[in-house]
């Protein structure tokens, strides 16, 4: 599905979260949006999923204007927003709410499909063993990778992702991601994730759009994405790990490529 | 210059004939405070004095010097002899007849009357605790858009208002007081209370869960049902129990106007001056109450490990009971 936004605006009061913002997501590719805390990141994700109305603009799959994005759009949140007192199972299966009527989900009696279809995505995230345990007794990466289970059970067309990992331990972090990229390649699900480590973003993205201050400064490839490019969207970047994203941003196209190669093949 | 001579004349003298500047200054101070507590003394007595006829006045007004019962103190004590029959025990110790105690509890049977009390307590509850829920959440503003949620929050507001005595009064006409109204009573007073109760705790629910479910495209019952009511079984059940507690206190006072179980038997035996008789059921209430107390607390505390509930020991059970049976009494 390719992702097309229109010059979409979203006003609260007099501040405005997002102005005219416009870009295209191309079908089955991994897009990061990047930008500074408050640049409008979520409030993108928020209007793409249907949480927020936006004040004015569209948002298009495949050339057809969304209308019902809840259910075609799976998204996964930075506090992961599960049920804690329900098992890994349950939560995902909850991904099926909007096919199941509301006697069948409170009789928990969806069809055999669907429950199926909540285990497979279980076991693409890894956690089939862990299906029957409450999500409250597991750990940050594996409640995250609920998440994203139940984002799959939805069926979505377009996949969403507001700072996945950013309340996670590097190394969770990277299994979470990895988790990630593995289920949207096998699906071939058009991703849009806000991401706030340049590492992990450069790692992971394929196609980036800058935000600052509610609008689009920048939508390029991985080698487009230069240090002073960086620079712009974040400003003066001091810490070490974000520095050195923005170093190898500076190595050149091949190695780079090279160097992407090799990742993927171990 | 003229004034520094001037000091250092003064500095001479004062060493000669003595710091008189600095001495008079603290006899100054002295007498001072000793004026400044004097007043205080005597506002003191006077207050006290106030007080004291505040008290003699109420007195009067109450017609503590009409009436005999300084006359009848000598039946008190006959009746206090009555109230905890002495006995010897092993032909030394002196102590209260347990026996006759124990012996009234059997032939009234109070055991039988306690599980009536309980049984209206239980069946109170049971009936109130859904409706309060259901009245607690449609009361939530997140649930129901804000001029209608206050029409759920008003009804819980009435029948809060209404203790439960009056209550029982009111269903009298569906025949009078008997148990089958005082658990309605129960159950119509256990809305409003465990209703603002779990009013406040909805309140609390986290919004992380509503709008996960949301953003799966579920449909308005189905993000209450699983993105609300998970969050609330555990305070749900705590508050349950908690109002379970007031409602056994609640189940005797209905019982003293009549309502059955052991209020009634605390009724007669007072009525026809049993007095050990009376002591005897005011001893097994407060062996029931504590008992539903106790089994209650360690119910809520052990549903909310983290949260610091209060934990009343044993002791704390004990010597609080007569205030929070007054407390439920007179709500």
């Amino acid at each position: 599905m390719v992702l097309r936004v229109q010059d979409l605006t979203k006003e609260y009061g007099d501040t405005t979260a997002l102005s005219n913002v416009s870009f295209e997501v191309p079908d089955g590719s991994f897009a990061v949006v990047l930008g500074e805390s408050g640049a409008g990141k979520s409030t993108l994700l928020r209007i793409l999923n249907g949480l927020t109305e936006p004040t004015s603009g569209s948002v298009y799959l495949d050339g057809q204007e969304v209308t019902n994005s809840r259910s075609d759009v799976g998204m996964v949140f930075q506090q992961h927003n599960l049920v804690d007192e329900l098992s890994a199972y349950d939560n995902a299966l909850t991904g099926t709410f909007n096919r199941t009527g509301f006697l069948r989900s409170l009789l928990n009696s969806q069809p055999t499909e669907d429950r199926e279809l909540a285990l497979e995505a279980l076991s693409t995230v890894g956690l089939l063993d862990e299906a029957d345990q409450k999500v409250s007794h597991m750990s940050g990466g594996q409640q995250q990778r609920v998440g994203i289970a139940r984002a799959l059970v939805q069926r979505p067309t377009l996949l969403l992702a507001d700072e996945p990992v950013a309340s996670l331990d590097p190394a969770s972090a990277e299994t979470v991601m990895a988790y990630f990229r593995e289920t949207v390649k096998k699906r071939d699900l058009t991703t849009l994730a806000s991401l706030h480590q340049v590492n992990i973003a450069r790692e992971f993205g394929e196609q980036f759009i800058g935000m600052k201050n509610g609008e689009v400064m920048f939508v390029g490839s991985r080698s487009e994405l230069t240090p002073s490019i960086l620079e712009e969207i974040y400003g003066e970047i001091q810490t070490e790990e974000l520095r050195e994203g923005t170093e190898a941003a500076g190595v050149n196209g091949s190695i780079q490529n090279e160097a992407a190669e090799m990742r993927t093949e171990r | 210059m003229s004034t520094d001579r001037d000091r250092l004349v003064e500095r001479l003298l004062r060493r000669f004939v003595g710091d008189t500047r600095e001495e008079s200054a603290i006899r100054q101070r002295h007498s001072e405070l000793k004026r400044a507590r004097l007043i205080r003394r005597l506002s003191q007595s006077a207050l006290l004095a106030g007080i004291a006829v505040l008290l003699y006045v109420s007195l009067n007004a109450a017609g503590f010097w009409r009436t005999e019962w300084m006359e009848y103190w000598p039946q008190f004590v006959e009746a206090l002899a009555q109230y905890f029959p002495p006995e010897v025990y092993f032909g030394v110790i002196p102590f209260v007849d347990l026996a006759r105690y124990y012996r009234f509890m059997n032939e009234a049977g109070l055991v039988g009357e306690a599980g009536i009390t309980l049984a209206i307590a239980l069946a109170g509850t049971i009936m109130g605790a859904p409706l309060a829920l259901l009245f607690g959440i449609l009361g939530n503003e997140r649930v129901t858009p804000f001029p209608l949620n206050f029409l759920f929050r008003g009804v819980m507001s009435i029948i809060r208002s209404i203790p439960a005595l009056v209550w029982a009064l009111i269903y009298i006409p569906l025949g009078g007081i008997t148990p089958v109204t005082a658990t309605l009573a129960l159950g119509t007073d256990t809305i409003g209370e465990l209703g603002r109760l779990l009013t406040d705790e909805l309140e609390e629910v986290d919004d992380g869960p509503i709008e996960g479910i949301r953003s799966t495209g579920a449909g308005k019952a189905q993000i209450i049902t699983f993105g609300m009511i998970p969050q609330m079984v555990r305070p749900f059940i705590a508050w349950a129990m908690f109002v379970l507690e007031n409602n056994v206190r609640s189940a005797v006072s209905l019982g003293i106007i009549g309502a059955g179980g052991l209020g009634v038997t605390l009724t007669i035996e007072q009525q026809t001056f049993n007095f050990t008789n009376m002591m005897a059921t005011i001893l097994f209430i407060v062996v029931l109450v504590i008992s539903v107390e106790m089994i209650s607390q360690r119910t809520r505390s052990y549903l909310r490990e983290s949260d610091d509930v209060e934990q009343l020991s044993f002791y704390q059970l004990v010597v609080g009971f007569p205030k929070r049976m007054s407390d439920s009494l007179l709500k």
